[in-house]
Order: C-alpha cells, then sequence, then structure tokens
C-alpha cells in the first residue's frame, strides 16, 4: 500500500501521505466513539431534561452548562494530566480522551435534542396524557419522530465540532493525525516543512468534515422546504 | 489523595503569572474578536451581494476555515509561513492573526445567513420606495441582521474564546501556557487545572455581561 503512495508522490511525500492517512484512521474511530459515547450519555441527560422531576432536571441543566462552559483542552488536561496525578493512577491517552470528548458532546448534543424535544408543542403531550398513553410510549410514538426532524441537522453538524475537537487529543498523547502530521513538520527532512505538511492535513480534515457539512446543510434545507 | 490547592496560591510569582496569562488571554481574544468582525463583515458582503470570484473565493474560504481545526490553521500561520516568506513576529502576533482569520470564518457564515434572512417583503417595499441598492443594504439590511444575529455572534464569540487555550501551544504565555508553567513546577495537575477551568468561565462570564450590556446600550433600543 505506501509503496503505490511513493509511485504516485514520490519519495518524502508518498510516505508522508501513507502515514498522515494511516493515523487518520485514529482520529475518525476517536471520532465515532465520541460521537457514539456521547449520544448515548445526551439521550439520558435529554431525558432527565424533560423528566417530571424538578431535581433531574436541575441535574440535566447543571450538566449541559457546565460542560458548555469548560473549554476542551481544560476537559483533556484534567481527565490525561490530573485525575490521574491526584489518584496517582495510569490512565492512557485513548481513555483520557474518549472520556472528555464524550464529556464534551454530550453536553452539547443533549442540549439540541433538549430544544428538538421543546419544539413539538405541550399539546401533544397533553393529548396523550389525556387519552391515558404512557411517558414511554408518547414519547417513542408520537414526540420523537417529530423531534427528529428538528434535531438532526444540528446533530449531524455538530460531528464537525468532534472531529475538530480531537485535533486536540494530541495534547495528551494521544497518536492520530495531529500527532503525526507536528511530528513530520518538526522533522528536518526536506520537503516536509511546516507549510507543506499543514495544508496537507487541514485537507485531510476538510476531507472528514465537508461531507458532513453538505449532509448538515441538505439535511436543514429539506425541512425548510418541507414545513 | 489529596488536594493542595495553596501550593498554588501561595506564591506570589504563580498568581502574577495567571493574572498576566489572564490579561493575555483576554486581550488577544477581544482584538481577534474585533479584526475577525470587521474581516467577517467583507467576506459576508462580497459572498451575499454574490460579487464575481470574490464571492467565490469568500464561500471556499469560511468552508475551508469552518471545516478544520483552529489548531492547524495556527501551526500553518505560525511556523509555515515565516518559514516560507522568511520573516520573524513575535509569537502573540501570529497567534493574534490566526484567531482573527479563525474568528473571521465563524462570524462571516452567521452575518450572511443574517443577510439572507431578510423578510422578502421588505425588499420589495424598499424597491417600490425607489431606494438604491447602497441604501437598501445598509439602512434594512444590515441594523435588521445586527439586530438578529447579535445573540449568535455573542455565543459564538464565547465559544471561540473557550477555544484559545491552544495558542500556549505555539507559545504565547496565555492563561494555559502559564497553567502548564505552574504544572511542570508543582505538579498540582489537578488543582491547576481546575484553577484554570474556573478562571476561564470567569473570563467568559464577565465577555458576555460585557456583549449584553453593549447590545442593550445600542442595538437594544432599536428594537420595537
Amino acid at each position: 500500500m505506501d509503496s503505490l503512495f511513493i509511485e504516485v508522490f514520490g519519495k518524502p511525500h508518498g510516505i508522508v501521505i501513507y502515514q498522515l492517512l494511516a493515523a487518520t484512521k485514529y482520529t475518525i474511530y476517536l471520532s465515532l466513539v465520541a460521537f457514539i459515547g456521547g449520544g448515548l450519555l445526551a439521550s439520558i441527560i435529554t431525558l432527565c431534561s424533560i423528566s417530571r422531576r424538578s431535581s433531574l432536571e436541575v441535574i440535566a441543566k447543571i450538566y449541559i452548562w457546565s460542560f458548555q462552559s469548560i473549554p476542551l483542552l481544560m476537559l483533556l488536561f484534567l481527565t490525561g494530566l490530573g485525575v490521574p496525578r491526584l489518584f496517582d493512577i495510569n490512565v492512557n491517552p485513548w481513555t483520557a480522551a474518549t472520556i472528555s470528548l464524550v464529556l464534551f458532546t454530550a453536553a452539547y448534543i443533549a442540549e439540541v435534542w433538549r430544544g428538538a424535544i421543546a419544539s413539538v408543542p405541550k399539546g401533544q403531550w397533553e393529548a396523550c396524557f389525556a387519552l391515558n398513553i404512557s411517558f414511554v410510549s408518547t414519547l417513542q410514538n408520537i414526540v420523537l419522530p417529530q423531534a427528529v426532524k428538528f434535531g438532526l441537522a444540528p446533530t449531524v453538524g455538530f460531528m464537525v465540532q468532534i472531529v475538530k475537537g480531537t485535533s486536540l487529543a494530541y495534547i495528551i498523547g494521544f497518536s492520530d493525525l495531529m500527532l503525526v502530521g507536528k511530528r513530520w513538520a518538526n522533522a528536518p527532512v526536506i520537503g516536509t516543512e511546516p507549510f507543506i505538511i499543514f495544508p496537507i492535513m487541514a485537507l485531510i480534515y476538510f476531507g472528514i468534515c465537508y461531507p458532513l457539512t453538505i449532509f448538515a446543510r441538505n439535511l436543514e434545507s429539506k425541512e425548510l422546504t418541507k414545513s | 489523595m489529596e488536594l493542595r490547592f495553596f501550593e498554588i496560591y501561595r506564591s506570589s510569582e504563580f498568581l502574577y503569572l495567571l493574572a498576566e496569562g489572564a490579561f493575555l488571554s483576554a486581550g488577544l481574544t477581544l482584538a481577534a474578536g474585533v479584526f475577525g468582525f470587521v474581516f467577517a463583515f467583507v467576506l459576508a458582503v462580497l459572498r451575499f451581494k454574490s460579487v464575481p470570484l470574490l464571492g467565490f473565493v469568500s464561500a471556499v474560504y469560511i468552508d475551508f476555515i469552518r471545516n478544520t481545526p483552529l489548531i492547524v490553521q495556527l501551526f500553518f500561520i505560525a511556523f509555515g509561513l515565516p518559514l516560507l516568506f522568511g520573516y520573524v513576529w513575535p509569537f502573540w502576533c501570529h497567534a493574534l492573526l490566526a484567531l482573527s482569520i479563525n474568528f473571521s470564518g465563524y462570524f462571516a457564515e452567521i452575518l450572511r445567513s443574517g443577510f439572507a434572512s431578510t423578510q422578502r417583503g421588505q425588499l420589495e417595499a424598499a424597491s417600490a420606495l425607489n431606494l438604491s441598492n447602497g441604501t437598501i443594504f445598509s439602512s434594512i439590511i444590515i441594523p435588521q441582521t445586527l439586530i438578529k444575529m447579535f445573540p449568535s455572534l455573542s455565543s459564538q464569540f464565547i465559544f471561540l474564546f473557550l477555544t484559545t487555550g491552544v495558542i500556549s501551544e505555539i507559545g504565547v504565555t496565555d492563561l494555559t501556557h502559564a497553567g502548564l508553567f505552574i504544572d511542570s513546577r508543582t505538579f498540582r495537575s489537578f488543582e491547576v487545572f481546575i484553577t484554570l477551568t474556573a478562571m476561564y468561565i470567569f473570563i467568559a462570564l464577565g465577555f458576555k455581561a460585557i456583549l449584553e450590556i453593549l447590545y442593550q446600550k445600542t442595538l437594544g433600543k432599536r428594537v420595537v
């Protein structure tokens, strides 16, 4: 595989591009794990925020507010350096990066989903309550199908933020596109100067993020024309 | 496990570093916000008016900035460009340039959607009254956009402020840099980063309050 890249791009560049693309795999894995984990946590928080118990509602609100306010970089430092030193344990970069990104993602997605559910008219909840339809059934059959159309586009749009967020994980030693690229940019090899490597990296990130942006944009315009 | 916050707070050197870092972080963000907004305005107008070529360039620019991480843009500007063109700037200048460029992409997108969301009826009324294109733009579209989009712009600004910690990676002595230095001296990582987080949140709240007051004093009065 790498010999093909060397054929096409020549000597240092073929190797560099091959290694960058190989490292991109980890950027994508981390993004997917963050999105799935964040989505699961976000659904719990969303459930809390729409529940009729005010204590759960307050917990959801505090969670969303605090994790939207804590900079992602600080979250990474806290999970990657702070907590391990405090408890004298070893936390590998994968775990720390995953935990930080999951916490970060969940706060933003929960807010999107809460808003989407809130945009379904309240009368529908009341009608279901009057018809003695259970909470779960109301949510599942009546509210969620309508909320999805409000929530889908911003959720896909937020995936771009997750991918961009993973670029910070190299600071705590997570080996992804960013770390490999930075190492090449620092390497004293002719043809891997920073002004060549960083644009290539930007293009790779763009290649991941832009399709998501377009997808989100299409979903959004579809919704606008429908309603 | 033992929390020893006092190891940070008892040292006047550390407190001074934190204060200096906080000022630099807030100042650079504020300056980048202003430059970014001005640049974004130009971009959004070019895009909205579909100026030949330049409109396309600005559309590509906005999408490119919004779909690549700040840190890659920062490294390119701080390490790539000086090597390519052979100039030497202090670290904070690179950071300011990178942040302004980054901010401008996000602000331009918000402004553009604001311009585009002006009600059709108003534009038709304005052209029926024989107002020139320039007047329509400057006295109908722009004021409404600013009023409508102020909340989005201000929350985007706060969000961007929270991402500025990465400028410490190129050696700018901002708040994160101060924290990392103190961490390397005391090894009280948890306490240091909790302190930094609190300071970031505190500054963000300050920005939010200032923007809110600014809005009430200027644009808010014009809302009918």
